[in-house]
């Protein structure tokens, strides 16, 4: 299947569709039409349905990574699946993505800060992180990320000694990447609800940590 | 009414995965949002089954197919797919929907 080339612009007859006004006021005639019949029958109403779009448009979002985070955090077991075979343990939780998107979990210890980035354009892991930030998509993060990891984790406020090794990953059509950031001082004995409400998507890309103050 | 996307639509692949550009879904015309909130609208108050819509649309993509070479430019687009796939279930449930031009 290749119905997800990020970086082939033009693969899909779809994108490249244009239609005249004529063929559009067609459509949005059938469109209407089907709309009217179904509020007349009280199936449907105009703003539920706006509720409708917005949810699939917004809401794969951060939350689904944070309850893999927070899992990983208090079960040593997942955390090692995790780390093994991301695409997998991330599905047993419910979450998966496109055919040939593998996703790498990449661990931050006291020793190793990981940072993503889609150098080519704006890969990211739909599945567990929603959409991604506009900072993400734009060409002075992919571009400097790779040259000053420090510097760019200095503008999110986050500081990284010197003796910590700061790795910097890059998402491909193929491989998607997830910080699995490390739990906070602090957090002792919360539970994985609680947990998941301190894992912010900028800790999943690796640009902050997870604070216990966070929530 | 659930607050979170349902994986069997969300997650669809194949011939059926939804048009996206860097996870996100793509519309180019209000009418396709406007198609795609009354299919999933239906399915989640229980109208009809997901697997019902699905195969609807594969059908339609897979007979368009057989039509159209790929890359033709003049082949429908998956929102036209999704709109005759939604009008067909609808139809079998006796809403029968005609469009006064």
């Amino acid at each position: 299947m290749s119905e997800h080339h990020h970086h082939h612009a033009a693969t899909s007859p779809y994108l490249e569709k244009r239609r005249d006004g004529e063929q559009t006021a067609v459509l949005e005639a059938r469109v209407k039409a089907i709309e009217d019949l179904l509020v007349s029958k009280g199936l449907v109403t105009t703003a539920a349905l706006d509720r409708m779009v917005e949810i699939y448009e917004n809401d794969l979002g951060p939350m689904n990574g944070a309850r893999v985070v927070a899992r990983a955090w208090t079960d040593a077991a997942y955390r090692e699946r995790l780390l093994e075979n991301g695409t997998a343990a991330i599905a047993e939780l419910g979450f998966s993505g496109l055919q040939g998107e593998h996703i790498v979990v990449v661990e931050n210890t006291p020793a190793v800060h990981n940072l993503v980035v889609c150098t080519l354009c704006s890969c990211y892991p739909w599945p567990v992180l929603g959409l991604p930030p506009s900072w993400y998509k734009e060409a002075p993060y992919r571009s400097r990320v790779v040259i000053d990891p420090r510097g760019v984790l200095a503008e999110f406020g986050t500081e990284i000694n010197a003796d910590v090794e700061v790795r910097v990953w890059d998402s491909s059509a193929e491989i998607r990447y997830l910080v699995l950031p490390e739990r906070p001082a602090g957090s002792e004995g919360m539970d994985e609800k609680a947990l998941a409400a301190l894992v912010s998507r900028d800790a999943m890309i690796g640009v902050t940590r997870a604070e216990a103050a966070a929530a | 009414m659930t607050e979170q996307t349902r994986p069997e639509i969300a997650i669809m692949d194949g011939a059926a995965a939804l048009p996206r550009r860097s996870g996100e879904l793509v519309f180019h015309d209000e009418w396709e949002r406007r198609a795609f909130a009354m299919a999933v609208s239906l399915c989640e108050q229980g109208q009809f089954e997901w697997d019902e819509f699905r195969d609807c649309l594969i059908a339609e993509i897979r007979c368009a197919e057989s039509v159209h070479a790929p890359g033709d430019t003049a082949a429908p687009g998956y929102y036209e797919h999704w709109l005759k796939a939604l009008e067909a279930v609808l139809e079998r449930r006796g809403h029968a929907v005609s469009a006064t031009l």
